[in-house]
């Protein structure tokens, strides 16, 4: 199993950090571009996921969508009741993601984002602390092991 | 089979240390405006700010979703009390529209120590409160205002906030997608 | 009379001093506090143009809140005991006063080599830096000048006159620097306990 890259996104669709582990491709156009793509593609899928539903799920419709999955890789979805948007991409054995997803939310963005009064948070985090304790909470998580299988 | 990581910061300090600092601020605030509305208004702004942060505090230690209606909001509003204040107030004095109530403090850590003195009695001593709603549920798409109606500092038995809703706020919509 | 009424209306009925002394076992939450602090941080840092400035604004609010705790912890633990030997104040400082605002004594009390005047207390990890990481342009910024300005209040209002600062040294070590009097008043009852 493996862990490939990771996206945050504010609630305005801008995106606050990046990180990647086993990334064996790149998109090739810039890092901005991909986030747009990403964050475009993320609001599509989730209007449509809530439109398409076929329950009566007015409140819900913001956990509607969890993830996608390919023949090679999945992408993982979390999204905060304040509009936070965290995105994990995998490889598709990976299982418990949405954990890891929580634990990130949870453990390493409240505790190194929210409560460091140094961080703005309309502003892609730039703290050390922060990107050192989620390289750690990845590399810990049994999803992730070292070589893409 | 998931790995859980520690547990959540559940670390608690001294509610006296916590009641001395907001009183130094308050204190500092009054030395530096010289005009309890503008100390009121920047408690508020205060407040606001802490809000917004504490909002997802909030989110990541009891995992709850959206609110499904504003009794929903009253209740995690009295639950976040209790976690980050060790408060519960009481929820009562709903307005017949359902978009307004009241919570009621027996007691109130931030002014554990205080009485107001004669020239400050406009002050509204905990106005942080207000704002710290504002922020937090402004950032869960929720525009709520409110303010105090009974004081305990000001002689009154309990002291009761009063919250009322204004507006859904509309997720931001990305560039280009309508 | 209707006077009267008005005034029963905007007074409280009981002073604050009617009602007991609490237990002081409250507790709130430490992200309540981590993020009043961070108001108050970002309150005086808006107020003033440099980190000496800064520093000293929030010694100041340190020692405003030192002021206030005295009584209330001898009061409470040590039925009106005032400490007079030096060294017993500040253990109590390190010790009782530290746990009951910080839920844990701090980590170590050293008395400098070269100095008899000068004492240290250590932390490694003060509550009030949990969550502070100092931007590179603040490098030399120590939050901890607040629980400072504690401390060197409450040593003042206790006789033993000081100046405490905080440095970036083991974590955090606070540098309490004793006038010379207080040195030679210690000395003094010391002498006088062993005659």
């Amino acid at each position: 199993m493996t862990v490939h890259n990771f996206y945050m996104f504010d609630r305005y669709g801008q995106l606050l950090f990046y990180a990647e582990w086993n990334r064996l491709r790149q998109s090739g156009i810039t890092r901005e571009e991909e986030a747009k793509l990403m964050y475009g593609m993320l609001f599509s899928i989730k209007s449509f996921v809530s439109r398409i539903s076929p329950l009566d799920n007015t409140s819900g419709s913001r956990e509607g969508f969890h993830c996608y999955r390919t023949s090679k890789y999945a992408l993982h979805y979390m999204e905060t009741p304040t509009g936070l948007k965290l995105v994990l991409n995998t490889d598709n054995v990976a299982v418990n993601v949405h954990e890891l997803l929580k634990q990130i939310y949870s453990q390493v963005y409240v505790e190194y984002v929210v409560k460091n009064p140094l961080c703005n948070l309309s502003e892609p985090i730039k703290s050390d602390l922060f990107e050192a304790q989620l390289d750690a909470v990845v590399k810990q998580s049994h999803v992730f092991t070292s070589k893409p299988t | 089979m998931s790995r859980q990581g520690a547990r959540l910061d559940a670390k608690k300090v001294n509610s006296e240390l916590f009641t001395l600092t907001y009183g130094t601020l308050v204190s500092q605030l009054l030395k530096d405006y010289e005009n309890v509305d503008e100390v009121n208004k920047q408690l508020e702004r205060m407040g606001y700010n802490i809000g917004i942060r504490l909002i997802e505090d909030f989110l990541a230690r009891t995992g709850s979703g959206r609110c499904y209606d504003f009794k929903d909001t009253a209740e995690k509003i009295q639950a976040g009390f209790r976690i980050f204040l060790g408060v519960s107030p009481t929820i009562s004095n709903w307005g017949p529209g359902g978009d307004e109530f009241s919570l009621i403090f027996e007691s109130n850590p931030l002014t554990e120590f205080v009485e107001l003195p004669d020239h400050c009695l406009n002050l509204k001593y905990c106005n942080i409160l207000a704002g710290v709603l504002r922020g937090a549920c402004e950032m869960v798409q929720m525009e709520v205002t409110s303010w105090f109606v009974q004081d305990q500092l000001k002689g009154d038995n309990v002291t009761e906030l009063r919250v009322k809703f204004i507006k859904r706020l509309e997720d931001a919509i990305p560039a280009g997608e309508d | 009379m209707s006077n009267a009424i008005t005034i029963s209306v905007v007074r409280p009925k009981t002073s604050l001093l009617d009602k007991p002394l609490s237990k002081g076992k409250g507790e709130v939450s430490l992200s309540s506090f981590a993020l009043l602090f961070s108001e108050l941080v970002q309150y005086c840092q808006n107020r003033v143009y440099t980190v000496p400035e800064l520093q000293t604004k929030l010694a100041e609010m340190g020692q405003d809140v030192g002021s206030k705790v005295i009584d209330l912890f001898f009061v409470r633990d040590r039925s009106w005991k005032r400490e007079t030997k030096l060294i017993h104040m500040l253990f109590f400082i390190k010790t009782t006063l530290w746990k009951s605002l910080f839920g844990r004594e701090a980590d170590k009390l050293e008395r400098a080599n070269d100095d008899e005047a000068t004492y240290y207390i250590i932390e490694d990890e003060p509550l009030v830096n949990k969550y502070i990481s100092v931007p590179k342009d603040k490098g030399s910024l120590n939050c901890a000048v607040f629980v400072a300005g504690i401390i060197e209040a409450v040593l003042n209002g206790c006789g033993f006159a000081c100046k405490v600062t905080a440095h970036w040294h083991k974590g955090t070590t606070y540098m309490v620097k004793f006038e010379d009097h207080v040195i030679s008043r210690d000395k003094q009852l010391g002498d006088q306990k062993s005659m």
